[in-house]
């Protein structure tokens, strides 16, 4: 048995989970609805834009209580990446990524209990979270309340900006996705970080 | 069926002599005869105006019958017939003096002595319409039910999209989301023998048509209620019922919308696909998800998740095929 630590309170891996779930329901309905046609068999258009309707509103809902419980337990801090050497230890990491890992050389950045995020983790994290997510969310709402989107723009419609934002960052959304979830294998065994994200335990 | 054949040989006969022209036709009118008609009208907007209610040309008139009213000049001249005389629809003989004689009620002109051609088209669409089968409201609907001749403007003078979704939608709702105007229509209720049937809530109806106050505000009644329709042709006077109504999102929310044969049809000649966008008639008033779309921008989010995946894939496979190599040294 390798080592262990106990990493990941349960409030974290319950929100994490619930939250993919929700970002994989609205990434299918949204491109189900973006996408509509005839010809294409995607989800219906009514019960896709239902579906996403009641989606949006459960992760607007989740993403208050993750940020609300990030303040309360302190955990917000392990998104901060900390100086100095910042861009310096993110370089570290990627040369891993690009190299390192191939060789079957060993993780380059330790796990502790007290910053369990990479520095690239961690400014990737903190973009995705804090800057991108909250746009999707909030253009999300509008969408969902068009009566507070500008009337009109440049001679066009103003709920144009919010759907194209909310396209954009959805998208940009659904791509950090394909990418974490395979940053997810390559742990010390492929499946070593997902069994982590459901148990609370870290191997080294 | 007899009335419909007269007509015929009415227009035939009418049109052969190139009479329709005369003052009852629908040909345009010179300006020299705009101005006299206005000028004759001042005298009834002195009492038929918010201005004239609130201060009658002579005193101890009541005209709080007129307060509902909404004719006024500048709703009345920018009308389809604002460049009428007023009287060229009632009665020379009985409106000229105050109070009106009462012959005056029934002896409006109707659409018909104006629009032979028009009406002949759309009679047998109108007669076909779900107003025109039930008993008890075919009696009294007709051709102003819907048009108010003073106030509307005909689409393709009207342009603004959202304007034409007020007008016609105006049309349908006086009735459809007014219990007091609807009363007046209803027919007796199957269960309540003896009572006129209730409205039914027009939301509650639509409630598989999510925010249905924003469609409401986008689109017409008559897009989903009127059957398939021809490119640059006027849609149906046929009012489809609620088997025949078009519930598919798609109609509307895909590249293919029918809004462009629909709500859209006097713009979308000149559709020039503005910024890029498929669509973009629509777009000057309305975001449609599904229809109006930037293939520009859906082709490169779609190449990066396509690289993004094709990345990691490779980057897996060489993981694979690394570990394998390393396995082999040992
Ligand atoms: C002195 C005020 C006055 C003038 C001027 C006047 N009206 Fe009226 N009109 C009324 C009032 C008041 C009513 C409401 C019904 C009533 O009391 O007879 C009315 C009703 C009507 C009606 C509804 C049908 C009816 O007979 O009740 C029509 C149509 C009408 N007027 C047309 C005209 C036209 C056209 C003119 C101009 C040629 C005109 N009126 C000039 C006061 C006036
Ligand atoms: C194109 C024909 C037409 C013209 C022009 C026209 N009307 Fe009318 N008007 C009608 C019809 C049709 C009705 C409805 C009659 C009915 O319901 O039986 C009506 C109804 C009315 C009424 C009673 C209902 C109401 O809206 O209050 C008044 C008053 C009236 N008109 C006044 C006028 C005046 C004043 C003018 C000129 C400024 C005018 N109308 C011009 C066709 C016309
Ligand atoms: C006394 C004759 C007369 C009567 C009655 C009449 N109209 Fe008109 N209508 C006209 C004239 C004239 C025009 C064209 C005005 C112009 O050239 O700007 C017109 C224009 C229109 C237009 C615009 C058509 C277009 O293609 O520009 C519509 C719609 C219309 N009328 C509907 C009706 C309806 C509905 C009724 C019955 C309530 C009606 N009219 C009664 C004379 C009449
Ligand atoms: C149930 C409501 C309703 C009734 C009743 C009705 N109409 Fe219409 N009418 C409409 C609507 C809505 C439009 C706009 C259709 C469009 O944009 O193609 C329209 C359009 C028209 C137009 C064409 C205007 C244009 O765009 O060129 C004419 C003419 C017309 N109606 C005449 C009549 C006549 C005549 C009658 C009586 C036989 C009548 N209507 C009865 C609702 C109605
Ligand atoms: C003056 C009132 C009035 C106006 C205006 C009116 N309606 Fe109606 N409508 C009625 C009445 C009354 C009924 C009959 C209700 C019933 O039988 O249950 C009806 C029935 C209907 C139905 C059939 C419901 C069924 O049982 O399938 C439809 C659809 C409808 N209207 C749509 C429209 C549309 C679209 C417009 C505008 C273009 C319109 N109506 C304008 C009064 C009106
Ligand atoms: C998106 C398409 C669409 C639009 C827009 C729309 N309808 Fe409907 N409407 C339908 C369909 C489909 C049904 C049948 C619903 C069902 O099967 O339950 C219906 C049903 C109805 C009924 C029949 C209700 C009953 O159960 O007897 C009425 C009346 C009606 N609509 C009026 C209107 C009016 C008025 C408007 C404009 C404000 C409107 N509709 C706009 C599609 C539409
Ligand atoms: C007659 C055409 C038409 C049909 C049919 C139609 N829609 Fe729409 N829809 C529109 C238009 C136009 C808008 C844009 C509204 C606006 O301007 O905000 C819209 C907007 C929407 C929106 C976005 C509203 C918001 O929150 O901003 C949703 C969701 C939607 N439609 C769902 C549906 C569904 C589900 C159906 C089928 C049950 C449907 N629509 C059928 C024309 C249509
Ligand atoms: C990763 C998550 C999400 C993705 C990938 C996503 C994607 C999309 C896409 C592609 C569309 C179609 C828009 C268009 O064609 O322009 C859409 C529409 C919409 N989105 Fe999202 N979205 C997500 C989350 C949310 C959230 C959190 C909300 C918040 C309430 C929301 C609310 C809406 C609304 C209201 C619409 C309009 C259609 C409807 O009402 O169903 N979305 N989304």
């Amino acid at each position: 048995m390798s080592e262990r630590i106990y990493l990941l309170p349960l409030w974290i891996r319950l929100w994490h989970w619930t939250n993919a779930l929700l970002i994989i329901l609205l990434m299918i309905t949204g491109i189900s609805l973006h996408f509509a046609d005839p010809k294409l068999p995607l989800v219906e258009f009514s019960l896709a834009a239902r579906l996403h309707q009641i989606g949006g509103l459960a992760l607007v809902a989740l993403y208050a209580l993750f940020v609300v419980a990030n303040i309360v337990s302190g955990n917000w801090w392990q998104y901060v990446p900390k100086p100095p050497g910042v861009l310096a230890r993110c370089w570290v990491q990627a040369k891993w990524y690009m190299g390192g890992i191939f060789r079957g050389e060993p993780h380059p950045y330790r796990v502790s209990e007290e910053a369990n995020f990479n520095a690239l983790q961690a400014i990737s994290y903190w973009v995705i979270m804090y800057m991108i997510m909250p746009v999707m969310l909030l253009s999300g709402l509008v969408f969902l309340f068009p009566d507070f989107a500008p009337d009109r723009l440049f001679g066009l419609d103003g709920l144009l900006p919010v759907a194209i934002l909310h396209y954009v960052t959805g998208a940009a959304i659904v791509l950090f996705m394909i990418i974490h979830v395979y940053l997810g294998t390559t742990g010390a065994t492929v499946t070593s970080m997902f069994k982590t994200m459901i148990n609370g335990w870290h191997e080294h | 069926m007899l009335a419909s054949w007269r007509q015929t040989i009415v227009v035939l006969l009418l049109g052969g002599w190139g009479l329709s022209a005369f003052a009852g036709g629908d040909a345009p009118i010179d300006t020299a005869t705009i101005e006299l008609n206005r000028k004759a009208n001042e005298a009834c907007y002195a009492c038929h105006s918010a201005a004239g209610i609130a201060k009658p040309p002579k005193a101890g008139l009541d005209l709080s019958k007129l307060k509902d009213s909404r004719l006024e000049p500048p709703v009345f001249n920018p009308s389809d017939h604002g460049v009428m005389d007023c009287r060229e629809c009632h009665s020379k003989t009985h409106y000229n003096d105050y109070p009106h004689a009462e012959a005056g009620k029934t002896s409006t002109v109707g659409c018909t002595e104006c629009h032979a051609a028009k009406v002949l088209r759309l009679e047998p669409q109108f007669n076909a319409s779900v107003h025109a089968k039930v008993k008890g409201v075919k009696e009294k609907f007709t051709c102003f039910t819907c048009h108010d001749p003073h106030i509307n403007i005909v689409q393709k003078r009207l342009k603004d999209p959202a304007k034409i979704v007020a007008q016609d939608n105006h049309g349908c709702l006086e009735c459809h989301n007014s219990s007091e105007t609807f009363a007046k229509f209803a027919p007796e209720g199957e269960k309540t023998p003896g009572q006129k049937k209730a409205r039914p809530d027009i939301d509650t109806i639509h409630d598989w048509l999510p925010n249905t106050r924003a469609h409401w505000k986008s689109v017409r009644c008559i897009e989903c209620h009127t059957p398939e329709v021809a490119e640059a042709k006027m849609l149906s006077h046929e009012i489809l019922n609620k088997e025949k109504a078009e519930k598919k999102c798609l109609t509307c929310h895909s590249a293919n919308s029918t809004l462009k044969v629909r709500l859209y049809r006097h713009m979308v000649k000149d559709e020039q696909q503005k910024y890029g966008f498929t669509n973009s008639v629509i777009l000057s008033n309305s975001y449609v998800i599904g229809a109006t779309r930037h293939p520009l921008l859906d082709n490169i989010l779609i190449g990066l998740a396509g690289l993004t995946l094709l990345g990691v894939l490779a980057h897996g496979a060489v993981r694979i095929i690394a570990a394998m190599g390393r396995k082999g040294k040992e």
